[in-house]
């Protein structure tokens, strides 16, 4: 079996591709290396494609396969924070000897959480999130557009941002250590 | 009364009957077209809920988050006091106005969001009565076209919760390891039956620290759901610890079966537990050794006792003599041996006779001198156990050592090693949580497949001495009967299972969703003319399962029901995944160095007992006779 399933069949490494991406990758490598073909194809390639594909072919085998991929980075010492590999944003590092900190909750957790906020973003479902804000965005607009300087606007927008606070958290991915 | 004119009544009546049954559907008809905008969140809100299988509850909570339209109109217009008559009448000219047919859709749409923060509201919660009200008739047996609705409509409902729990556990940040509150997030709900519904069903961290059982077959997701409720309760105690609100957490897993796939979990539990602030999770026995003399001198005899397979009936007078033995090497003036090599170099006659010999314990003395003759056997018996369970419990580590130990133990390939482990493991975490002088924890017992070490301490036992410690304990098993040897035992550990049962897929569900109890419902009969309903029908109120065993046996891969206090909630348990903006630290520290035990001293000749020494019947009376 690869080292990398993900990087056998061509895709990202996340744990979030659906179904359909995992397949049509596969696809497309078994088709051009098919040991069938004319060509005689390509058996080394279409084994460890196949094989790639026998892991990730459930949501469960991909979180299994990246959580590998992340264990593998951290015992390889990949740590650097600009790369797209898994498992590598940096946190600092506590000796184990060192008794723990109490955190009593300040405001500064406030702070902390804007801080988070973009690689929350990036590290959750952006594409979807994107896609409930511009939905959010252009029904505001147009009820703007609407009803501009009625009363009913504002609550209709209030409503509309409503939606995208309640649902478009569940997109991002969870603060540290949740 | 002619017959003429009871024709006429009886015309009359049936005409009247239809006009008036004509007539309320018209004005049924008239409200819905003429009040369309509220007709259309009305629909849209139902259709959604019979699409996503939601219950009634989440519509009436969509409707209630709505209500807030409502006052921040209110507010914007009291802001312009005088455009608040204009805007309501704006609103309904626009709404007199604005009927799809008459109007282009700019100007439906334009009637539709003035009128929205009304309608919104009042829509959905039309929408949640009206699927309470199809929900309540197809399940008495009211609504429906067939006889076999109310089956199709469940099967069809569950399907569609499942896949909208699914997908909420797809989502990367409903489903954490600690929600809010400390609260331990487990999955998404597919149902609930008599607990409160939520998307996100969660448990509080308290019922961790009770007891839960948890019983599912191989491969049907119990694995993953321990890991979960571990990491989370971990994750939960560290926050309350760093908030000042108790002590910190110490996870003591037991994977009983062992194996490489014992190793697999271990790994992913403590990448897990490092995801959620854990400093130093060991995994046992192939990174750390404990130190089993740690425990207590008399509790430390007792338990070096109960290791050694006695026998009954006549073995039980050599079993006595075994037990006062280690007694005599254990407590002896002192204090209690260091490691392995030590404790067997008491089991020899100079040295027992030695520590003893001080003329304050004449009644040791003359223990020593009577057991002198089976101390070879007895030590030959401690040394071959000891080696059996390696030098993983001879080393110098403790339990507050690591935030978490994992300790794997070959229940299935070597059974009785894995069970005086098991014996040993338990008793240190007995004394680790009650030791005076080490650091308070709260404590977590996970038993992973306790059934398969539990020939020394049965399950029921482990049960009573977590409870009288104050020790959380989450034990597993794979089926019913893997809970206890008798089914009084069985009962004991699922009735007082105050922190829960979460069942999967298992075969044989009944005893424990009987646990869960019956619930009222109401089933109609009703009489078929031809092959459609008649108008004559009797319902009756019948009593039904409140954790179905048949949705039990047909649950799918990482499903669970769990039941607590008479009611169930179904579940779809989410895959633990520690956040990806945490780093996995590595131990800071190299674990401490696996020492093995010093080579044992040959066995010499004995130069004891002496030939006048009492006899062993004096001493321990006729034991052999018992």
């Amino acid at each position: 079996m690869s080292p990398n399933p993900f990087a056998a069949l061509g895709l990202p490494e996340r744990p979030d591709l659906d179904d359909e991406t995992v397949r049509a990758a596969w696809r497309a490598i078994a088709a051009a290396t098919h040991p069938d073909r004319a060509d005689g194809g390509d058996l080394a390639r279409y084994t460890q494609a196949s094989a790639a594909f026998a892991e990730l072919r459930t949501p469960w085998g991909r979180s299994e396969a990246y959580a590998d991929l992340v264990e593998g980075a951290w015992r390889e010492g990949r740590f650097d924070d600009d790369d797209d590999e898994p498992g590598t944003a940096p946190l600092p590092t506590a000796p184990a000897a060192a008794p723990l900190q109490l955190h009593p909750v300040s405001p500064w957790q406030l702070l902390l959480a804007l801080v988070w906020l973009p690689s929350r973003i990036r590290r959750g479902r952006p594409l979807r999130l994107l896609i409930r804000g511009a939905i959010a965005a252009g029904l505001s607009l147009a009820v703007l557009a609407l009803i501009h300087g009625q009363p009913a606007a504002p609550a209709d927008v209030a409503a509309l941002i409503t939606w995208f606070v309640l649902t478009g958290r569940r997109d991002l991915a969870p603060p540290p250590e949740r | 009364m002619t017959v003429w004119s009871w024709l006429r009544l009886t015309a009359g009546l049936w005409l009247m009957r239809k006009a008036l049954r004509g007539t309320r559907w018209l004005l049924a008809f008239a409200i819905v077209v003429v009040a369309w905008p509220l007709t259309l969140v009305t629909l849209s809100g139902y259709g959604v809920a019979w699409w996503r299988g939601w219950p009634p509850a989440r519509l009436g909570r969509t409707a209630a988050c709505s209500l807030a339209m409502l006052p921040v109109w209110l507010a914007v217009a009291a802001i312009h006091v005088h455009q608040l008559r204009a805007a309501a009448l704006d609103g309904v000219r626009a709404w007199a106005h604005g009927w799809p047919p008459h109007l282009p859709v700019l100007a439906a749409a334009r009637t539709f969001v003035l009128l929205a923060p009304a309608t919104v509201p009042a829509g959905l919660a039309l929408a949640a009565g009206s699927w309470a009200w199809r929900k309540y008739a197809i399940t008495a047996g009211l609504g429906g076209r067939t006889a076999s609705a109310p089956i199709t409509f469940d099967n069809r409902q569950w399907k569609r919760q499942v896949r909208t729990a699914k997908g909420l556990n797809d989502a990367p940040g409903a489903v954490p390891l600690v929600g809010r509150g400390g609260t331990i997030p487990v999955g998404g709900t597919i149902r609930a039956i008599g607990h409160h519904w939520d998307p996100v069903f969660t448990l509080p961290a308290t019922a961790c620290t009770r007891h839960m059982v948890i019983v599912g077959a191989t491969g049907s997701g119990k694995t993953n759901l321990m890991i979960r409720l571990q990491a989370g309760w971990f994750t939960a105690t560290l926050d309350a610890a760093r908030a000042g609100r108790g002590n910190r957490p110490l996870l003591v897993v037991l994977d009983c079966k062992g194996g490489q796939d014992a190793r697999r979990k271990a790994d992913r539990t403590r990448r897990l537990l490092y995801g959620a602030g854990a400093r130093r999770v060991v995994v046992w026995p192939d990174e750390a050794a404990l130190s089993l003399w740690d425990v207590p001198a008399r509790d430390l005899a007792v338990l070096l006792y109960q290791m050694i397979e006695t026998g009954t009936g006549a073995a039980a007078y050599y079993a006595d003599i075994l037990q006062a033995v280690l007694s005599l090497a254990v407590t002896a003036p002192g204090g209690p041996p260091l490691n392995a090599t030590a404790f067997l170099d008491r089991l020899g006659a100079k040295w027992l006779a030695r520590a003893w010999s001080d003329g304050r314990h004449p009644r040791e003395a003359a223990l020593v001198h009577a057991a002198a003759r089976h101390l070879p056997d007895i030590q030959l018996r401690l040394a071959t156990l000891l080696e059996r369970l390696g030098p993983a419990l001879d080393g110098t580590g403790t339990l507050a050592d690591a935030d978490a130990w994992y300790f794997i133990l070959e229940g299935t390939r070597e059974r009785s090693v894995a069970e005086a482990q098991a014996l040993a493991l338990t008793e240190l975490a007995a004394h680790a949580a009650t030791n005076p002088y080490g650091e308070p924890r709260t404590m977590l017992l996970a038993a992973d497949d306790y059934s398969a070490v539990s020939g020394r301490v049965p399950l029921s036992n482990l049960y009573e001495r977590g409870r009288s410690l104050g020790i959380g304990l989450q034990v597993s098993a794979q089926s019913w009967q893997g809970l206890g040897a008798t089914q009084d035992e069985r009962y004991r550990i699922a009735a007082t299972a105050d922190g829960g049962i979460f069942v999967l897929h298992t075969p044989y569900p009944e005893p424990l969703t009987a646990l869960a109890g019956k619930r009222r419902v109401l089933d109609t009969a009703r009489k078929l003319v031809g092959n459609s309903w008649g108008d004559e029908g009797m319902t009756r109120e019948q009593r039904a399962w409140t954790a179905d065993p048949d949705i039990i046996r047909r649950l799918d891969i990482g499903q669970a029901c769990y039941i607590h206090r008479g009611a169930a909630t179904f579940v779809q348990v989410a895959r633990p995944r520690p956040s990806p903006l945490t780093l996995l630290p590595p131990p800071a520290s190299e674990p401490p160095p696996v020492r093995l035990p010093a080579p044992r001293p040959a066995a010499g000749p004995n130069p004891w007992p002496s030939p006048a020494g009492p006899n062993l019947d004096d001493i321990f009376g006729s034991g052999g006779a018992r």
